[in-house]
């Protein structure tokens, strides 16, 4: 018994010697359908992306809850917060007993004592840091001095970018279109 | 509704071929990978097929969809990118085998390469045939796929391209570089020769 490729096979050999271009294509487009689309050895795409220099970027962000001890440290977490929840209706009335309005009014005036503290020294280290940018700003008012400065900034900006440039390149292999 | 969107927009393998490119050139490594996944068998296959040995094949395949990737800007939208990446495959196995002085697979060799390691052995096994009817496929197979490897190589690229994935004569053009005319008459010349070969091999009307 014959095969259906081998029926194709017959006619696409029989247009090809009277020259009937049409069915010897189609004939030979069905005989191609024998031949299997063939698949890289397994682990491909993971090789690609290594050589891509993409494989550790995604490893370690699939592999960051397979980790055992990220395991551990979460079932710990959850345990803790369930045990937590035992205890927390105890602890709230402990706390609720021991508290009064006069503490309460204690506790508001020193937090708020204590913003104060750290908002003058803010203000006061935000003070010092205008007056070095006044300072450093003072030159580049001269024309010349900006200049200099505006041209070795762009000086920089291109070597930078020549470099990036180059470092991309090395690794590149042109070919001629044929 | 909002699940469907939010979940296609994660989804590397619900994007469409230039979403894909987009996010990639964005810095998604997913998308990067299912690019690699949903061309790796095309790419591999119609490499393999050029250069006839798996190891290298691998090599050069992997080549290219890491020269896809530092090019990502360069591919445009508008086309379609399995083009873009033969176009690629193209260049990356033809500079490889000038470098190896344009190899072929001789008549001779072929004919005691019956049990070799080449194409043929991974080639599968039909199993819904009958056996005789599997049996004279997997020859068939095998008898097509070294007349192919037998084609020049530009033969055997636009033959492949064509007729095994599909590409349309622009596309052959887009990836080669060819003008038209050349792509229809190396087709035209390639399927002589297959038919040559062939009937050689005994597969004529008599075979």
């Amino acid at each position: 018994m014959r095969s259906p490729d081998h029926d194709a096979l017959t006619r696409w050999l029989a247009a090809e010697r009277d020259d009937r271009s049409d069915e010897a294509e189609a004939a030979l487009l069905e005989l191609f359908e024998a031949l299997p689309a063939l698949a890289p050895p397994a682990g491909f795409a993971d090789r690609v992306m290594e050589r891509a220099g993409l494989r550790n970027a995604v490893a370690v962000r699939q592999g960051l809850f397979a980790q055992p001890w990220t395991r551990l440290v979460l079932a710990g977490c959850l345990l803790a917060m369930a045990l937590s929840v035992l205890w927390l209706p105890q602890t709230l009335l402990v706390l609720l007993g021991t508290w009064s309005f006069g503490g309460l009014v204690d506790a508001a005036v020193g937090l708020l004592a204590g913003a104060g503290v750290w908002l003058a020294a803010a203000v006061r280290f935000g003070d010092w840091l205008y007056s070095l940018g006044s300072a450093l700003a003072r030159p580049l008012a001269t024309p010349q001095v900006a200049a200099v400065v505006g041209g070795c900034l762009l000086v920089s900006t291109l070597a930078f970018r020549f470099l990036r440039d180059l470092i991309q390149e090395r690794s590149w292999t042109h070919v001629d279109p044929i | 509704m909002l699940g469907a969107i939010f979940s296609r927009r994660n989804d590397p393998r619900a994007l469409t071929d230039p979403e894909l490119v987009a996010s990639a050139r964005a810095g998604s490594a997913d998308a990067f990978r299912e690019l690699v996944r949903r061309f790796e068998r095309p790419v591999y296959s119609l490499i393999l097929r050029m250069v006839q040995d798996q190891a290298t094949a691998e090599d050069l395949a992997q080549e290219v969809f890491v020269k896809a990737y530092r090019r990502l800007d360069t591919y445009d939208p508008s086309r379609k990118l399995s083009s873009w990446l033969f176009k690629i495959a193209h260049n990356t196995t033809i500079d490889h085998l000038r470098r190896g002085g344009l190899e072929t697979v001789p008549l001779e060799a072929a004919r005691d390469d019956e049990n070799s390691a080449g194409l043929s052995a991974i080639l599968p096994d039909e199993g819904v045939e009958s056996p005789a009817a599997a049996a004279e496929r997997r020859d068939l197979a095998k008898s097509l796929e070294r007349a192919i490897g037998r084609l020049r190589p530009e033969y055997r690229e636009a033959v492949l391209m064509f007729y095994l994935h599909g590409a349309s004569y622009q596309e052959i053009c887009e990836a080669t570089g060819l003008p038209l005319g050349t792509v229809k008459t190396n087709l035209h010349r390639a399927r002589k020769q297959l038919a040559q070969d062939m009937t050689a091999m005994g597969w004529g009307p008599e075979g």
